[in-house]
């Protein structure tokens, strides 16, 4: 038993939150492994477990950032905030001008020497979050003052999630949902808030515009063609039929781990598409399951903010909340056709470098919030 | 409210109108998903997108009788490139999208610019298209050549290189025998042995499980599955057709249907012991020239006049009405039957009136064989057993003419031989008159060989085929053995008068123009030239036009071969059987008895002549080996013996003599009288360089034999 109360005494924290990221974490590999079958088949000569190892190790890594980011002090992201604010922005100019594209898209960078590629996007999207975070908390006294609270939180925002949008455009309307709703929970006039909305519609149109004369930078074209798909095709495109009918196959109790049909026809069953894996691996239960770990965690820092309420640590670990379970439901919307296809992963479970490393290094952030706040009874 | 309070309360707000519901509605769809659409997608995801389909397996071939293809399917691929493929890093298809534009503009495509064809690519990668056309109908090797193209070269996954297989019929001989071989086409019925022997050919389908990439187009991968059964290759079908014999029959038939301005011909050559078809041969009129069109050999019957009356006088043979020498009065070539008038068309008959039974034959009287019919049936009598015509009907039935042959070929036309005094056949009493001289019955062209074939082979009755064994690998799985339908059809007498009858026809007869001048061989056979389309009209009878044929066998002595030539409506240059389908007759049966190697005396089977001395290989000189080899194939006698490796005959008076040669090493040898090859194999094992002038044999050299050999040139003169 020495090792569970090891791990009891260096896990504090909420032990719900840390019990998600373990479950996700496990679902992760597995779906994970069952998925990348034909990938591993068409990539490399049939090595299955060279996308299981890799996976594992990005997801060890990742666990491991969590663990220190669950060690770092909260009041320790609010002091880096701008700085990082600082560096992202940059970055994502250069990702735009010079950045390597992967699927048509303008989204990451390479590292030198190292060979791997680097969303930045990821990264933005945490500092801004912390930011904002800290911003709201920073001006809460005067926080219905437009020139005081309003526009220094409103400028980074819509700067970073423009600089976003022409290759990722989901990944900016997400940020930019995330950062409305932040402002609304710290209490912003709800005035204001529809101002940033339609601030962002404004930007929307002018990056249309843009994108008409430079199509290379600006992803209209996409876009337009997934709205139309979404619109005109009531079964959805082939990628969404695809995913309908491994949901519909999965049943209940699914067919079981590793026996998914439909992987080999859904165009990234293990990114895009992966609860529909989950559905049909696991079954209407096993995707269900997915789901309800997802309201568990934001349920669990809904408690931290009744704890901890006007705290920066409380907003941050709320907007991060807020920012995984919003991608996350955005993607499985996806999987069921409730909304156009995007390009949004599912933290942590979906495979790619980046994006699980940032969802595990925002698991982190929340628990360290949660370890002072429970701590502290702050 | 408190500011904690108020964050609070909107938090909750987000959590319970927000986060919950959105949950809910994720989990509702899934659910929804599931079991109210759930029938709907699992049948669509079994149905439309993995489907087990079979792999059509390769046809197999269709071989003459001595191994050449008559029909076989050739593979070729419609090549497509999927640039959005699954497997596709933006890595590989960077690296190689210009060498790949470059090389497809190189050797596919040449309409494009390389720069062209890359941004045509980049743009279908973008379009996200599936498959993007690069050759159609590319033949194996073009294939092969172009999947080793950059990209490509990664595979299905990977590199986007899909290739699409199906598989052509091809004809090398083309229109030869080509109703015969048959095919099988969409919208069209089958024939021929490609559709009696549709499921030895075809083979066994293979299954994979495939998913639909478009289903518009029917585009279909193969889905990596250990379950996949590989197809099985049809078997091969090796025929009786000589495609010589075949080639020799329908080039004369299309000089004669073209020549005479004909409807349409068929010439069928068989062989007598077996009844194996060598050759069969169908040509119709088409607006695009002669054509294939339809087998008439085996699917049409046709009232088959005068050829028939050899069945006619064998019935009679046989129930021993009279002997051949007997005499029939044949009124000058005209006579009536109750109301019909019956006239010879016969030239002779006009001036003759009492001849033999043969000569009435011979020349092919309707009136003399009519007369002779009615004497013998048209009442009864002790002979025909009191049974009137029926008598004759039963012999008929024993030659077996109303029964159809059984070959192997759909759509063969029943025989129509009427029964004795049946209303419902309409028998008259111009029948029995008008069935002697082969009207009121109809017969296909291999029926009619069939019967005169029996009598080539002494009375034997064997059944036609086209099939000798289904192969597979070059192995005979199943052979197919001659069928005899009937041991004897007559007696021996009435098969060996039968035979002195076609044989007088082309010796004295209707066919005696047709007859060898130089006797190479003889042949026997009997014409026909019938009226086709005649109505009757105020008693009398309008024609529209006559078939011509010609049935026989050769060599007459011992029969080889059997052929029928038939030919319909000729309406130039003449449209007698004897000038229309005898001289393609007399073609065929030339050629097939030259090539008849069996039937003849071997050139060396005797002793060869002494020859003269001034015959005899002088001087000539070269490897003995080689040298006493030859001598002792062409069985020419020589004195001595070779015992070194080079020799040199010489004749002395009238025979030859072997001398032997040394070839120094390291000396220029004596080449006068070898071969260029000899020569020089002499010359440069010694280091010397030859240069050559002229064509033959080696007859001077411009150093002579025994100078010490320095690596000089020397120049050798050849004639």
């Amino acid at each position: 038993m020495s090792l569970l109360n090891r791990i009891n005494a260096e896990l504090k924290g909420d032990r719900v939150i840390w019990a998600v990221v373990a479950l996700l974490s496990i679902i992760s590999v597995l779906v994970v492994y069952s998925s990348t079958g034909r990938l591993a088949w068409t990539e490399r000569n049939g090595n299955t477990e060279a996308y299981l190892f890799k996976h594992t190790l990005i997801l060890a890594f990742g666990l491991a950032l969590t663990y220190l980011a669950y060690l770092t002090h909260f009041r320790k992201y609010a002091k880096a905030a701008p700085y990082l604010l600082v560096i992202a922005v940059p970055l994502l100019l250069f990702t735009i001008m010079f950045g390597t594209e992967i699927n048509d898209a303008k989204r990451w960078l390479e590292i030198p020497f190292i060979g791997l590629s680097f969303q930045t996007s990821d990264f933005a999207k945490i500092a801004l979050v912390v930011y904002v975070a800290r911003e709201i908390t920073r001006h809460q006294d005067y926080i219905k003052n437009f020139k005081e609270a309003f526009l220094p939180i409103i400028v980074p925002v819509l700067l970073v999630c423009l600089l976003i949008a022409p290759a990722n455009l989901s990944t900016a309307v997400l940020l930019l949902g995330v950062c409305m709703c932040m402002m609304f929970i710290g209490r912003v006039s709800v005035k204001y808030i529809f101002l940033l909305l339609g601030l962002g519609i404004v930007a929307f149109a002018l990056l249309i515009f843009i994108g008409e004369y430079f199509p290379d930078y600006v992803r209209v074209g996409t876009w337009a063609s997934r709205v139309k798909d979404f619109v005109e095709n009531p079964q959805g495109s082939f990628q969404v039929q695809q995913a309908k009918i491994a949901i519909a196959n999965g049943e209940w109790f699914g067919v079981g781990p590793g026996n998914s049909i439909q992987r080999n026809f859904l165009p990234s069953p293990h990114a895009d598409f992966v609860y529909a894996v989950i559905c049909e691996e696991y079954g209407f239960l096993g995707g269900a399951f997915v789901v309800i770990l997802f309201v568990l965690l934001f349920h669990r820092v809904t408690r931290l903010v009744t704890k901890g309420s006007k705290t920066f640590g409380a907003m941050m670990a709320m907007g991060l909340a807020l920012l995984i379970v919003m991608q996350a439901f955005a993607n499985i919307a996806v999987s069921v056709h409730l909304v156009p296809v995007t390009g949004l992963s599912l933290p942590i479970i979906s495979m790619g470098g980046t994006s699980v490393i940032f969802s595990c290094i925002a698991f982190g952030m929340i628990l360290s919030v949660s370890k002072h706040v429970e701590a502290t009874g702050e | 409210m408190n500011v904690k309070n108020e964050v609070l309360y909107r938090v909750y707000f987000i959590f319970f109108l927000a986060v919950i519901p959105a949950a809910l509605a994720l989990i509702y769809k899934t659910a929804y998903i599931n079991y109210v659409e759930g029938e709907y997608w699992r049948k669509k995801g079994k149905d439309t997108f993995v489907e087990k389909r079979s792999i059509e397996a390769d046809r197999g071939d269709i071989l003459a009788a001595n191994g050449s293809l008559l029909a076989t399917s050739i593979p070729f691929f419609d090549i497509y490139f999927d640039p959005n493929s699954t497997g596709m890093s933006e890595e590989d298809f960077n690296k190689n999208i210009d060498s790949l534009a470059y090389l497809i503009t190189l050797y596919v495509d040449n309409t494009y610019t390389p720069g062209a064809y890359k941004d045509f690519l980049i743009q279908k990668r973008k379009d996200n298209a599936r498959y993007v056309l690069i050759k159609k109908r590319a033949t194996l090797s073009e294939k092969r050549f172009i999947e080793k193209f950059p990209l490509f070269r990664l595979g299905q996954m990977r590199g986007g290189f899909i290739a699409q297989q199906s598989s052509e019929r091809v004809r090398p001989f083309g229109v030869l025998a080509q109703r015969t071989v048959g095919y099988i086409r969409e919208g069209a019925k089958p024939v021929g042995l490609e559709a009696i022997y549709d499921q030895v050919l075809g083979g066994r389908p293979g299954v994979q499980e495939m998913f639909c990439v478009d289903k518009a187009k029917d585009i279909w991968l193969p889905l990596n599955s250990l379950t996949a059964v590989e197809p099985r290759r049809g078997d091969d079908l090796k025929t009786t057709l000589d495609i010589n014999i075949q080639d020799v029959a329908q080039e004369a038939l299309l000089r004669a249907v073209n020549y005479h301005n004909a409807d349409w011909g068929t010439a069928i050559v068989m062989e007598v012991k077996t009844g194996a078809v060598k050759a069969m041969a169908n040509l119709g009129r088409t607006e695009k020239g002669w054509w294939e069109t339809f087998n008439h050999a085996v699917g049409t019957a046709i009232e088959p006049g005068s050829t028939f009356k050899l069945a006619t006088i064998m019935a009679m043979l046989e129930d021993g009405y009279f002997d051949l020498n007997d005499t029939v009065s044949i009124e000058n070539g005209r006579t009536r039957f109750y109301e019909e008038i019956m006239e010879d068309s016969s030239p002779y008959s006009a001036r003759l009136d009492s001849i033999t039974v043969k000569r009435a034959f011979e020349i092919s009287s309707n009136v003399g064989l009519a007369k002779l019919a009615v004497q013998a049936y048209g009442q009864n009598n002790r002979k025909n057993k009191n049974q009137g015509a029926a008598q004759f009907i039963s012999r008929l039935k024993e030659f077996n003419l109303h029964l159809s042959t059984g070959i192997e070929i759909t759509g063969e036309a029943e025989p129509y031989i009427k029964e004795a005094y049946s209303a419902q056949h309409e028998w008259s009493g111009t029948t029995l008159p008008w069935m002697a001289i082969g009207y009121e019955l109809r017969l296909t062209p291999l029926q009619i060989l069939t019967f005169f074939n029996a009598v080539a082979n002494g009375g034997e009755l064997v059944k036609p085929y086209l099939v000798s064994e289904i192969q597979r690998d070059g192995k005979p799985l199943q052979t197919f053995k001659p069928v005899v339908v009937k041991r004897q059809i007559a007696s021996k007498a009435t098969i060996s008068k039968a035979k002195e009858l076609l044989e007088a026809v082309v010796e004295r007869g209707t066919a005696e123009k047709l007859r060898h001048p130089d006797s190479l061989y003889r042949f026997a056979g009997k014409t026909g030239t019938a009226q086709i389309g005649y109505r009757k009209v105020n008693n009398k009878t309008l024609i529209k036009g006559y078939q011509a044929s010609f049935v026989g066998y050769f060599p007459a002595d011992n029969p080889m071969y059997s052929c029928i030539v038939v030919i319909n409506n000729p309406r130039a240059n003449g449209f007698y059987g004897s000038d229309v389908a005898g001289p393609v007759f007399r073609e065929i049966a030339d050629y097939c008895y030259v090539m008849a190697y069996q039937i003849h005396t071997a050139f060396n089977a005797q002793p060869p002549a002494p020859l003269p001395a001034r015959q005899l290989p002088n001087n000539q000189n070269g490897y003995a080996p080689d040298m006493t080899y030859l001598l002792r194939e062409l069985r020419l006698p020589y004195y001595g013996q070779a015992n070194t490796d080079w020799g040199v005959l010489r004749v002395r008076s009238d025979s030859l003599v072997w001398e032997n040669r040394q070839m120094a090493a390291n000396v220029v040898p004596n080449v006068v009288g070898m071969g260029l090859r000899d020569a020089l194999f002499l010359m440069e094992n010694r280091g010397l360089k030859a240069s050559v002038v002229g064509y033959g044999k080696v007859v001077r050299q411009s150093i002579k034999p025994g100078t010490r050999a320095r690596g000089q040139t020397v120049q050798l003169y050849l004639d």
